[in-house]
């Protein structure tokens, strides 16, 4: 890292150069801290977390019991020991608190004065954080899987949900309609996702194991199907033919920059598409193992090179390496089923929450200063414990830097040579 | 001295001016309790992954005098995934092999992901040698010449037969009879080998068997070194390195690495 800085000071590097080291070190030693600890509210199952854009101070939970609690991550003690605490709950004592699970929360992507909620109990309500009660309800027909609000939207206020019904619906903050229906599935929609590139552009995963990609803007029907295959019928059997997956598609996941959208299916795969022309990129991920019934919620990082994915995978996390396809790491510590993971984007902390009802935060382990030789014995590990599969290749054990110092020598003497020629 | 440090630290930074950032995040081998795997080319360095000469490996593996030498010699696409971590460049390389028209992918039928691979000269070779002294010899001759070549595909359907290639459909009932394709559905053809449903079937019984081993025992999980020295039963028709590549590479076991080698456990 002493390379990076240096080069930074001296005008060598671009600066998001070393901000993108520093950040894919942190995502490497993720860990689960003793000192990081989430409140403890929710009595059934973390079916969804949300970390606000503004400030990344507040992170709003769903459960399976209808409670919505927003917790304050920011550790102003100045202590190391922390637990976030709730800021303030939707519990079942309140008047308008969900009936069955809440599926997905979601912040106002523009200020902390609002958030949206959806759950099994046909509804979505668009909550007022100050007084927690809800400023607008909408009705659907069937339970509700997922909503979505896009965060860089300037031109519309649309959220889009889906439901067990085959359609999508369209519901306008600033009008209050759902009228807007996007009809091109067969089976219930799991996952909807706007595109963080286009503000009109999304992506609806569903149980007929079909992706589809809309412009809402067009009347006729969806853009284009994402197809495993690209096009080359020969592959799979016929049933399989124009699907995303061999099974139910139950996740869907922009990478930050739009033009990559992640998908994950009940046939234990996770592919990676090209959003623009909907091509399979063929990365290949190995089994990825998926049981969910419901929506999938993963993440993706943001701001390191290579950019990692984080996916719940049975009892623990996984994170895979997102244009290789290489498994990281496995991050263990839940208790029974991870639901849901989202990424604190600024400082490379994440919270991953499911049905052992415990939130999770796993925080980059923290460089030690080193010990000089000579004044104390050796305290084994004072260097930070990157994941023992990835080592750094700028720091060199001692013995080799008698082989570092030669080189050194030589290349200072060419450029001496070079540089006292006439 | 003040001036030497800067000079070294200029130093270094200019030879890394042309690294990319995740290099210095590479993935080394981990040191503890590693055996040579079987095949295995990246043997402490990043060594480059040759696709072609672990397909040749691994079909030694293959008991040719099983099948009285009837048989090609196949290999299951995952079992690469077995030796090489990176599924992607396997991938790749894969793909690439058969579009130069050296390797032939076959759906096997059991699974949708399992995949055979064949050398194409092995395959060529082992058909005609087949059709020897059969009527429908002329047939197939003709669409391993015509077809083979210039058509990638796992599978052909009836207007591509019909008016890509010009077969009749009388020519498409003799492919079929003589194993070369087998019924999709109506009016489509997988591409497959002949006399391929022994083979199917011993894999399954084998891989079976050998998953029953490994959950007979304790904790569910067996060293793989031992598990290689083990006596199979006579439901294991292959070498029983050929279905350890195929259960790691199916991922139906997890490989554990330990200080004593690698631990296969099973997935529940």
């Amino acid at each position: 890292m002493l390379g990076f800085l240096t080069a930074r000071q001296a005008g060598l590097d671009d600066p998001l150069r070393l901000r993108r080291a520093e950040s894919t070190r942190r995502v490497l030693s993720l860990e689960l801290n003793h000192d990081r600890d989430v409140d403890r509210i929710h009595s059934n199952g973390v079916n969804t977390l949300d970390i606000e854009v503004i400030e990344g101070r507040y992170m709003l939970s769903g459960g399976a019991d209808g409670v919505i609690v927003v917790y304050d991550l920011e550790n102003n003690t100045k202590k190391p020991q922390y637990t976030c605490k709730a800021v303030c709950t939707v519990g079942r004592s309140s008047r308008y608190v969900h009936r069955f699970s809440v599926e997905t929360v979601q912040w106002y992507p523009h200020d902390t004065g609002m958030f949206v909620s959806s759950s099994f109990d046909k509804t979505m309500k668009v909550w007022d954080t100050e007084t927690l009660k809800p400023a607008e309800v909408f009705q659907f027909e069937g339970n509700v899987y997922c909503h979505h609000m896009s965060p860089i939207a300037r031109k519309h206020s649309l959220i889009a949900v889906g439901t067990k019904d085959q359609k999508v619906q369209l519901c306008d903050l600033k009008s209050g309609s759902h009228i807007h229906i996007l009809q091109g599935h067969r089976g219930e929609v799991l996952s909807v996702r706007w595109s963080p590139r286009y503000e009109h552009i999304l992506a609806t995963a569903s149980t007929d194991s079909r992706v589809l990609m809309w412009d809402v803007r067009r009347a006729s029907g969806s853009l284009f199907s994402l197809d495993q295959h690209n096009g080359d019928k020969s592959k799979a059997s016929s049933q399989a033919v124009n699907t995303a997956h061999n099974g139910r598609v139950n996740g869907l996941c922009f990478t930050e920059d739009g033009l990559y959208l992640l998908s994950t299916g009940t046939d234990d795969r996770m592919r990676l598409w090209n959003s623009a022309n909907g091509e399979n990129t063929l990365v290949n991920y190995g089994k990825v193992c998926n049981e969910s019934r419901k929506g999938l919620k993963f993440t993706v990082s943001r701001g390191c090179i290579p950019e990692f994915v984080f996916v719940p995978c049975g009892s623990s996390v996984a994170v895979y390496a997102l244009h290789t396809g290489e498994l990281v790491t496995m991050l263990r510590g839940h208790y029974n089923n991870v639901d849901c993971c989202v990424l604190h984007h600024d400082y490379q902390e994440l919270y991953s929450g499911g049905k052992d009802c415990n939130i999770l935060a796993w925080v980059p382990v923290l460089r030690l200063p080193d010990i000089e030789e000579g004044t104390v014995a050796k305290k084994g590990g004072s260097q930070a414990t990157v994941n023992p599969a990835f080592q750094d290749a700028w720091s060199t054990a001692p013995h080799e830097g008698g082989r570092g110092l030669t080189y050194c020598f030589w290349i200072l003497l060419t450029i001496l040579e070079v540089v006292t020629r006439p | 001295m003040q001036m030497k440090n800067d000079l070294r630290s200029f130093i270094s930074v200019m030879n890394r001016k042309r690294a990319l950032i995740s290099d210095t995040f590479k993935l080394t081998k981990r040191r503890a309790g590693n055996e040579t795997q079987f095949g295995a080319v990246n043997n402490g360095e990043e060594g480059l992954l040759d696709v072609k000469t672990t397909l040749q490996d691994i079909m030694t593996l293959f008991p040719r005098k099983l099948f009285n030498d009837s048989l090609p010699q196949i290999v299951l696409k995952h079992q690469l995934y077995s030796i090489h971590k990176d599924r992607t460049q396997v991938d790749r390389q894969l793909s690439d092999l058969i579009d130069q028209g050296e390797v032939l992918m076959f759906q096997l039928g059991f699974d949708a992901e399992a995949f055979g691979l064949v050398f194409a000269e092995d395959y060529k070779a082992k058909v005609l040698a087949g059709e020897e002294g059969r009527v429908t010899k002329g047939t197939v001759e003709k669409f391993l010449e015509k077809v083979l070549p210039s058509c990638n595909d796992l599978s052909f359907n009836k207007d591509k037969m019909l008016n890509e290639f010009l077969f009749k459909d009388s020519e498409i009932t003799q492919l079929v009879k003589s194993g070369v394709l087998t019924v999709r559905d109506a009016g489509s053809w997988w591409l497959s080998i002949p006399n391929s449903g022994k083979f199917t079937k011993y894999l399954i019984q084998g891989r079976k068997a050998v998953l029953g081993l490994i959950k007979k025992s304790k904790y569910n999980e067996v060293l793989k070194a031992q598990l290689e020295e083990r006596r199979t039963n006579s439901q294991v028709k292959f070498q029983i390195k050929y279905h350890i590549h195929d259960i790691i590479g199916a991922e139906l076991v997890e490989c554990i690495p330990t200080t004593s080698g690698i631990l296969l456990r099973c997935v529940d």
